[in-house]
């Protein structure tokens, strides 16, 4: 098997799955945690991604199919999207998608999903269409409170690693999302992310 | 040339004078005197205040005497202006005020945490580094990006150091408790569970030190491990995150808590998986002290002159993605 990714918390390797091409991803042992803790992750973690992979289909978001689960292993056998994470791309592309990633975050919260972890690395595209994977810190929450950590966590993102294309790129996310969760709740989330940001460290207060 | 840099955010009054050649600086001297509140007790700004107005010409003047230079000899005086405590800020920026108008000594106000960073990068000689900063004031994963440094993960409510400090404080400890609790931790292999939130690169502590609190009703000790090993878990599974997202092959740790073994021991874990460069700011330095004002200060005037006194400002809220680097 060849390792495609080291990732933050799993190692991603090329595999077969049924003559397919296939991902494995395996959340390994992390010699850092202690022991207790560390099963207690790797499990919660592989269960969560693997129901929230196949759920959050049924609400026609594109995101690999999921093909086994080993949950001794805490691994997963996935579709392969052979597709470029967003993170890779040019920033004229990335501010063109966001308003695609506005509108898949916004149908995930529409839904009751929140994704956890949403990051540009976590967005393929692949043949005109953007997946969405690692569903690791996912939830299944309908708090406007965990929807708004979600775009504070993006918000973040852009504005650290994109602070050129940040406000076009960020204004196209919120349309986008807006275009779906409609205009009521976008506002009431627009606020929540401020009182997050509020409650930041030397935020400055207004 | 000849920086004098003054820190008095928090607990520690202190003064360093450092000697800045091309891209190298050589710190002459760093003297601190530091507040301790009584145990269970946390800093009171008042009286932290009034310990470095008692305490300041003191370490000025062994600041001075250790490095061999008398005032007449600094091209420069900077002070920490924040963030901090606004009654302890002040005492610093009065003795830098008073230097620099009675002496005609050039001013610079240098945001603290930046301090830490610059110092890190001075002594351990890391180039281009994700930053971990964990002190009481600060819980953040930075790195350098268009004249800014920019957040690439943080704490959502309390810093990692206000987390030990508040949890130390219930159990009788005076702050800063890290020490204490680390001793205390080592004592104990018996993990409870405890809530751990990560979300994303960001962490979240408070509802960690809330039932860390319950959990030390049973096991003071118990606790103690439990708490360092979840905190510590959840700050570097923040940190692989961040190593993932932004490809850096380097990481370096300052601020205060950077002292903590065990977390240095899981960071360097962490470091060994992703094939990355572990440097740690070197113990006495990991605390608040004058030189990482100092070396700010010196680092800025190759760009900047002085500000006019009536710039010299303090703020206790100035979050340094906010600072432009242009050295």
């Amino acid at each position: 098997m060849k390792l495609v990714k080291k990732g933050a918390e799993a190692d991603l390797y090329q595999t077969n799955w049924k003559n397919s091409k296939a991902i494995l991803k395996i959340r390994k042992v992390k010699k850092y945690r202690n022991p207790l803790l560390d099963s207690k992750i790797r499990k919660q973690r592989t269960i969560k991604e693997s129901q929230m992979l196949s759920l959050v289909k049924s609400y026609g978001i594109p995101a690999p199919l999921v093909y086994f689960v080993n949950l001794k292993k805490t691994s997963i056998t996935m579709q392969e999207i052979p597709g470029t994470p967003v993170h890779d791309l040019p920033e004229s592309k990335i501010i063109e998608l966001s308003k695609d990633i506005g509108k898949l975050v916004g149908t995930l919260h529409k839904n009751g999903i929140m994704h956890g972890d949403l990051t540009t690395s976590n967005f393929i595209l692949f043949q005109k269409t953007v997946f969405v994977i690692d569903f690791g810190l996912s939830q299944i929450s309908i708090k406007p409170e965990d929807h708004a950590v979600d775009l504070r966590l993006i918000k973040e993102i852009l504005n650290s690693a994109y602070a050129k294309i940040m406000l076009s790129s960020w204004k196209n996310f919120q349309s986008g999302y807006k275009s779906i969760v409609g205009h009521a709740y976008y506002a009431k989330i627009t606020k929540l992310v401020s009182d997050i940001e509020s409650r930041g460290r030397y935020a400055q207060i207004v | 040339m000849l920086g004098l840099g003054i820190e008095s955010t928090a607990h520690t009054f202190s003064c360093a004078i450092i000697e800045k050649t091309g891209k190298k600086g050589k710190i002459l001297s760093d003297v601190r005197k530091i507040y301790r509140p009584d145990e269970g007790e946390g800093i009171h700004p008042r009286e932290a205040s009034r310990h470095h107005i008692e305490n300041s010409s003191l370490v000025l003047s062994d600041c001075l005497g250790e490095a061999n230079v008398s005032i007449k000899d600094l091209d420069i005086v900077s002070y920490a202006a924040g963030p901090g405590l606004g009654p302890c800020l002040r005492v610093g920026a009065v003795v830098a005020r008073s230097l620099s108008s009675f002496y005609k000594i050039p001013i610079y106000p240098v945001n603290h945490a930046i301090g830490h960073i610059e110092l890190g990068k001075l002594l351990t000689g890391a180039t281009n580094p994700l930053v971990l900063l964990v002190s009481g004031g600060h819980t953040m994963l930075l790195a350098f990006l268009n004249k800014q440094w920019r957040v690439f993960g943080e704490t959502l409510d309390i810093t990692l150091g206000q987390l030990l400090d508040q949890f130390g404080r219930s159990i009788g400890f005076a702050s800063p408790c890290g020490k204490n609790i680390e001793e205390l931790a080592n004592t104990s292999s018996n993990y409870v569970a405890l809530p751990y939130s990560v979300k994303g690169n960001d962490v979240s502590f408070s509802g960690l030190l809330s039932a860390t609190k319950s959990v030390a009703s049973k096991s003071k000790v118990d606790a103690c491990y439990s708490l360092q090993e979840t905190a510590f878990a959840m700050i570097s599974e923040a940190v692989e995150r961040a190593l993932s997202f932004t490809r850096k092959k380097e990481l370096m740790i300052v601020g205060g808590v950077a002292a903590n073994k065990r977390l240095s021991e899981m960071l360097k874990d962490v470091c060994k998986r992703h094939g990355c460069k572990f440097s740690i700011v070197p113990l006495q330095y990991a605390g608040d002290c004058g030189s990482q004002i100092c070396w700010t200060g010196l680092l800025e005037s190759q760009v900047k002159q002085g500000v006019t006194l009536k710039d010299t400002f303090v703020t206790q809220s100035w979050r340094l993605d906010s600072v432009k680097v242009h050295y």
